[in-house]
């Protein structure tokens, strides 16, 4: 081997990183649609070709508005997108309206964890797919390995959501997030893993919402409209 | 032979048979398919996975090919000289036997030798038929051959030798039917759907239907699909016999194997997982979504197979939510507001959504049947976007039917 061509040329390739500043990739991540976060983000965007882990618990945060500009980048580009065990039924018109085309999105809606899993790593290791979002209520390091070792080297966007509780857990993804309600209807989103120095802040995105924030003390102005006839209501008796 | 026959299709289309031989015309697909060691290599590879033993060799005329394959040479030619070489090495058996009798006695053993006599004389020796013969082998005289005529419709028994009840096994036998179905479809330059595979026990029979997400005429799709089914079944009684019965096959354009092999690389790849998912986890399972004009939410999607035809989709404006509940959710009204893990803020609200006449009263428990709601964007305790609504017949009441995730 050549001693001359050492560091500088190896420490310039796309697959070697330090630890102080953000790796590169040699496969061009893509667009969080969010700047703030992409400004965080190794390469600027969510990484293809790795696991991108989001642990969040609640639903309706807007942990998938998080993900919708990525996705329908994907979907623009003609690529195919499969979900796998979502958490609730889609309900296709929203879908839609946030640029996602039904025709080349595919929903796999196991009834046992197993089956998720695998059609999970299947969708990974074709490796045709653009982007791949899967639901687990538990998963374990092996699991997780499993689905990095599919997925790895592909132009694929992976996503894996789990319950908070697994943050703790050591984790074969390259990319962890940890999501929480920020404040005036932002998404919190921790980067407590990344390729790069630890971020340590907590980046708070305006995600897409369906109506304006209102301050919970205002709430009396959005107050039950005037009631309708409801037989059992005391007050729609009143007012009858 | 049939069988077999059926698979050759796979290479050329030009494809005919003798008795005990099998013939393919590769002389002008040599190019297509990447030369001869190639086509030798992928014939072998084919036949061996589909475990028949066969003597293969190649040459300028069907006689000479065939001869040398019987013998057992394996000798590959391309070319005249090399062919005489190999020819003339060939021994005298594989002539009819009345002319072995005759030229043994004249102490010939190979063709060369046999060559050797004047040609008169062997003629009234060995009969006209082999003189014959041997000129259609040098190609001296042309030698047609009656193509094979493939099937309109693809049908193919396969007796199994001793009844099987594994899934490994039949997967084994079905291969060859399916590398039949292969090159069957390859010689029309068509594609299947779908095709059905019966099992036939003793008494009763088994069907099985395996779908493709679009025209295919690979032999590994047919075979993954297989094996999902077959892992996932079990068999009611032992296998006597397979029928392969292929659906409507059709036309498949610009499918030109070397030249675009790029372009439709990937499209095969999604359909080959979309069949490997479906196959092993059921239509059920895996679906994708059309949107069906209707303003009750739950009614506004619905599910389709992936092998059905996808419907364009226009966007709509309004904010709906990304996921909706199996059931809306009852929710508790405390202090005149809704209340799931504390107070629900209302957000913005109420949008009335009344429809559905039309639907229920007769049909039972799955028709939504008749709504009047009043649609609300709430805001609960712990930050979650929810959309609820309250109903406006009787009894009433909160509900959550989905979440702005």
């Amino acid at each position: 081997m050549d001693a001359t061509a050492s560091l500088g040329e190896i420490l310039a390739r796309p697959d070697v990183w330090r630890g102080d500043r953000l790796a590169s990739s040699a496969i061009p991540a893509v667009s969080s649609g969010f700047a703030q976060l992409d400004d965080e983000l190794p390469g600027g965007g969510w990484p293809r070709g790795t696991l991108t882990e989001i642990l969040s618990d609640s639903v309706g945060l807007g942990e998938c508005s998080l993900l919708m500009p990525a996705l329908s980048q994907m979907s623009e580009e003609g690529t195919w997108s499969i979900l796998v065990a979502p958490p609730h039924l889609l309900h296709g018109p929203a879908w839609v309206s946030r640029g996602i085309d039904l025709a080349r999105l595919a929903v796999v809606s196991p009834k046992r964890q197993r089956d998720a899993l695998w059609a999970a790593e299947q969708a990974l290791a074709s490796g045709a797919l653009g982007t791949v979002v899967c639901w687990t209520t538990h998963t374990d390091a092996r699991q997780v390995r499993r689905l990095q070792v599919a997925v790895a080297g592909s132009n694929t966007l992976a996503f894996l959501f789990r319950p908070v509780r697994e943050n703790a857990e050591s984790s074969a993804a390259t990319l962890r997030l940890l999501l929480s309600a920020g404040s005036n209807g932002t998404l919190g989103v921790n980067l407590f893993k990344r390729r790069g120095p630890p971020c340590t802040r907590t980046l708070y995105l305006d995600v897409s919402r369906p109506a304006k924030w209102r301050e919970k003390h205002e709430s009396t102005v959005a107050r039950t409209p005037p009631a309708l006839p409801a037989a059992r209501s005391p007050r729609a008796i009143v007012l009858a | 032979m049939n069988t077999l026959a059926c698979w050759a299709g796979s290479f050329t289309p030009r494809v005919s048979l003798t008795p005990d031989t099998l013939l393919l015309e590769i002389g002008s697909c040599l190019r297509l398919l990447g030369g001869l060691e190639k086509i030798v290599a992928g014939a072998r590879a084919g036949i061996q996975a589909q475990n028949f033993t066969v003597q293969l060799a190649a040459a300028p005329t069907p006689m000479a090919a065939q001869w040398l394959a019987q013998a057992g040479t394996g000798a590959l030619s391309l070319d005249a000289s090399t062919l005489r070489r190999h020819l003339e090495a060939l021994p005298i058996a594989v002539l009819p036997s009345k002319a072995v009798a005759s030229l043994t006695r004249f102490g010939a053993i190979t063709l060369a030798d046999a060559r050797k006599l004047p040609a008169a004389a062997l003629a009234r020796r060995i009969g006209v038929d082999s003189l014959q013969f041997m000129a259609r082998a040098f190609g001296e005289t042309p030698d047609p051959r009656a193509d094979f005529a493939f099937p309109d419709q693809f049908a193919l028994s396969l007796q199994l030798p001793a009844s099987v009840e594994t899934a490994a096994g039949l997967l084994f036998a079905a291969r060859r039917l399916t590398s039949a179905l292969a090159g069957w479809l390859a010689a029309r330059q068509a594609g299947v759907r779908e095709i059905t595979l019966r099992l036939l026990h003793s008494q009763e029979e088994t069907q099985l239907v395996l779908q493709f997400a679009d025209l295919t005429a690979d032999n590994e799709r047919f075979e993954c699909v297989l094996r999902e089914r077959l892992e996932r079944m079990s068999l009611r009684a032992p296998v006597e016999s397979l029928r392969l019965e292929a659906g409507k096959a059709a036309f498949r354009p610009d499918r030109n194997r070397l030249l675009f092999d790029d372009a439709h690389a990937g499209q095969d790849a999604i359909g080959a997982l979309l069949e490997r998912l479906t196959a092993r986890l059921g239509n059920e399972q895996v679906y994708r979504l059309t949107l069906h004009d209707d303003h009750r939410p739950e009614c506004a999607t619905q599910r389709a197979t992936l092998f059905e035809k996808a419907p364009r989709n226009e966007p709509k404006t309004w904010p709906r939510p990304l996921w909706l509940l199996d059931r809306p959710e009852s929710l508790a009204e405390v202090d005149g507001r809704p209340y799931r893990h504390g107070h629900l803020v209302l957000l913005a609200g109420p949008e009335r959504i009344e429809s559905g006449w039309w639907d229920g009263g007769e049909s039972g428990d799955n028709a939504t049947g008749d709504v009047r709601r009043d649609y609300f964007i709430a805001l609960s305790s712990n930050s979650c976007w929810l959309w609820i609504y309250r109903e406006c017949r009787a009894p009433g009441g909160w509900f959550l039917q989905g979440f702005f995730s």
